[in-house]
């Protein structure tokens, strides 16, 4: 089988001819290509060669075009003050937000009345002062270029990009980001109706924006950010209330643009798994990072969407390459059993990673993951 | 008032919890009582948290009552009333500026009477071992969220060890990263999985 094929026939929960494997890939790709971060977050040729190079040595079947190590895009798409390696932090540093709630009370309005757009235009100049809404549109037109001339070539190479758009989640997550984790939880119980009435603007925009941008770059998949709804955050009420009819809106509006919603949970989402089964069967990856008991989601989910896991960072960067191995055959073994599993890092790969725990991932797809 | 206010709070009913206090204090009520009621109702939201009925959503929403209910009662207390039950020393390693996790067990921590000196976040190890030495605290808590910083976890442990500290201070580690394995790997005594362990750690430590 292709590598398209074989993730096709994962989600599609129908047995491939093996295991796809398709790590997270972002700052690690840095010091595996041997150009500091600071290089690979500014540089989108030097980004996709590192990418490239590192999807090609590793034998993966899909990866990240590292996205998330992208500063035009996170600049634009995440509402917090970036701190960047080269500028804020050591060069081979990776990133950090801030988040310095650049969000008001009021702009629950704007964001209701006009929209991302409307609201970015104000947030933008807020985060950072020698930016303006223009350019930044403008400069997110060319990286979307980028990306679909990217794609283009990581398909030559027989190497699936994995996903074309990134919604940051529910709007919920967004606020998390936009007025800080702890106003947002208690804009909860303090502005519950503006959250909501924003909150589903919020989500018919980025609906439109991911159907497009999907529809331009011919990725037929978006991520979905779940880290701040997580059972660690909220209690089952406040999920329900605020972020599943969310979640339904999006998911079902992107399977209705046949595009597979690719859930990237971070935190341990156990005990909201069951939530999951809402989602038609057959047309998402649950995308997992070790926190989550994946071997739970298997018997709960397993017969109803792929799952994509989960070897913890902490082992890729601190563990031996045998329990790296062990690990990885446990997965391929128990989750990968009758198809629906893809081997992926837990998260992306840690910038200490070490290369040979990497490389273990691929032996251990190779050698145990064929059906 | 008792019970009335330890409920009032384990419910979240802020409201509910201000009005007790401005009744208590209106008839000239004792101050004390009501920091023993909320620090009872502040336990009952750590037992919740610990049964998975709350989430850290309310345990930093309950740390919110806590601070204006104390915002209240604090012009009310006598000199000698609000005396820590101990000293902590918090902080973010370096590297990492993720302060979620260290401003819960804060809050946690100061919501139960300890005092806390927060060195913030992307803490270099040689201000852990000032801080140690200045103000004299007993436990140091050390958080961090990145892989990447468990280097820096290493190195302020270590330096606690380097400057003959580690036998008047005990450490306590906690954050996504960490784990039982780590705290043996860079030789901390405790760690705590959540903001309601760390609690747990501080209070036994200090024999609370």
């Amino acid at each position: 089988m292709k590598a398209h094929e074989r993730i096709a026939a994962t989600v599609s929960l129908q047995c491939p001819d093996r295991v796809p494997l398709a790590p997270l890939l972002d700052h690690w790709a840095a010091p595996y290509a041997g150009i500091t971060n600071a290089v690979l977050m500014n540089d989108s040729e030097q980004r996709f060669n590192a990418v490239l190079k590192t999807a090609q040595d590793f034998r993966w079947d899909m990866t990240f075009l590292a996205d998330t190590a992208n500063v035009t895009l996170l600049k634009a798409g995440v509402p917090a003050r970036i701190k960047l390696p080269g500028i804020d932090l050591p060069e081979n540093s990776t990133h950090q937000f801030d988040e310095i709630g650049a969000m008001k009370d009021e702009d629950f309005d704007i964001l209701e009345k006009d929209g991302i757009l409307g609201l970015g235009t104000v947030l933008i100049p807020r985060i950072y002062p020698e930016m303006n809404i223009e350019q930044t549109l403008m400069d997110v037109d060319q990286a979307g270029r980028q990306i679909t001339d990217q794609a283009i070539k990581l398909r030559a190479k027989g190497i699936e990009p994995a996903v074309g758009f990134v919604i940051p989640g529910p709007s919920f997550e967004y606020f998390c980001f936009a007025r800080s984790v702890n106003k947002a939880l208690l804009d909860i119980r303090k502005h519950p109706a503006k959250m909501k009435s924003a909150g589903k603007r919020f989500c018919e925009d980025i609906l439109g924006l991911a159907i497009l941008t999907s529809s331009q770059n011919a990725i037929q998949r978006v991520f979905i950010g779940l880290s701040r709804s997580s059972p660690v955050f909220l209690t089952s009420k406040h999920f329900e209330e605020f972020i599943l009819p969310e979640l339904d809106f999006l998911v079902n509006g992107l399977i209705d643009a046949d595009i597979t919603p690719v859930f990237h949970c971070d935190t341990n989402w156990t005990k909201f798994l069951h939530y999951f089964k809402r989602f038609p069967k057959a047309r998402c990856i649950l995308e997992l990072d070790s926190f989550t008991d994946i071997f739970k989601a298997k018997e709960v989910l397993g017969d109803h969407m792929a799952i994509m896991g989960d070897v913890p960072s902490t082992l890729l960067a601190e563990g031996s390459k045998g329990e790296v191995l062990d690990y990885c055959k446990r997965l391929i073994e128990t989750i990968g059993k009758g198809g629906g599993f893809i081997l992926s890092s837990g998260c992306s790969i840690p910038l200490n990673a070490k290369v040979d725990n990497v490389m273990a991932m691929t032996e251990a797809t190779e050698k145990w993951g064929w059906y | 008032m008792q019970l009335q206010l330890s409920r009032a709070f384990s419910a979240l009913e802020e409201e509910q919890v201000y009005q007790i206090i401005d009744e208590h204090l209106a008839i000239s009520g004792d101050p004390l009582l009501i920091v023993n009621e909320l620090s009872t109702g502040m336990e009952k939201v750590g037992q919740l948290f610990k049964d998975d009925e709350y989430a850290l959503g309310e345990l930093i929403y309950s740390g919110e009552i806590f601070k204006g209910a104390m915002e209240k009662v604090k012009p009310f207390l006598k000199e000698g009333d609000d005396k820590p039950l101990g000293k902590v020393i918090m902080g973010t390693v370096e590297g990492d500026i993720h302060d979620l996790g260290k401003n819960i067990v804060i809050t946690l921590l100061e919501c139960s009477g300890f005092q806390v000196i927060d060195l913030g976040v992307d803490v270099p190890a040689s201000k852990f071992v000032d801080a140690v030495r200045e103000t004299g605290a007993d436990l140091v808590g050390m958080s961090l969220l990145l892989t990447t910083a468990m280097d820096s976890l290493r190195q302020a442990v270590k330096s606690l060890n380097d400057a003959g500290l580690r036998s008047r201070v005990k450490i306590m580690i906690g954050g996504a990263p960490t784990s039982e394995r780590l705290k043996e790997d860079v030789g901390a005594d405790f760690y705590g999985r959540d903001a309601v362990e760390a609690l747990a750690i501080a209070k036994r430590f200090f024999n609370q």
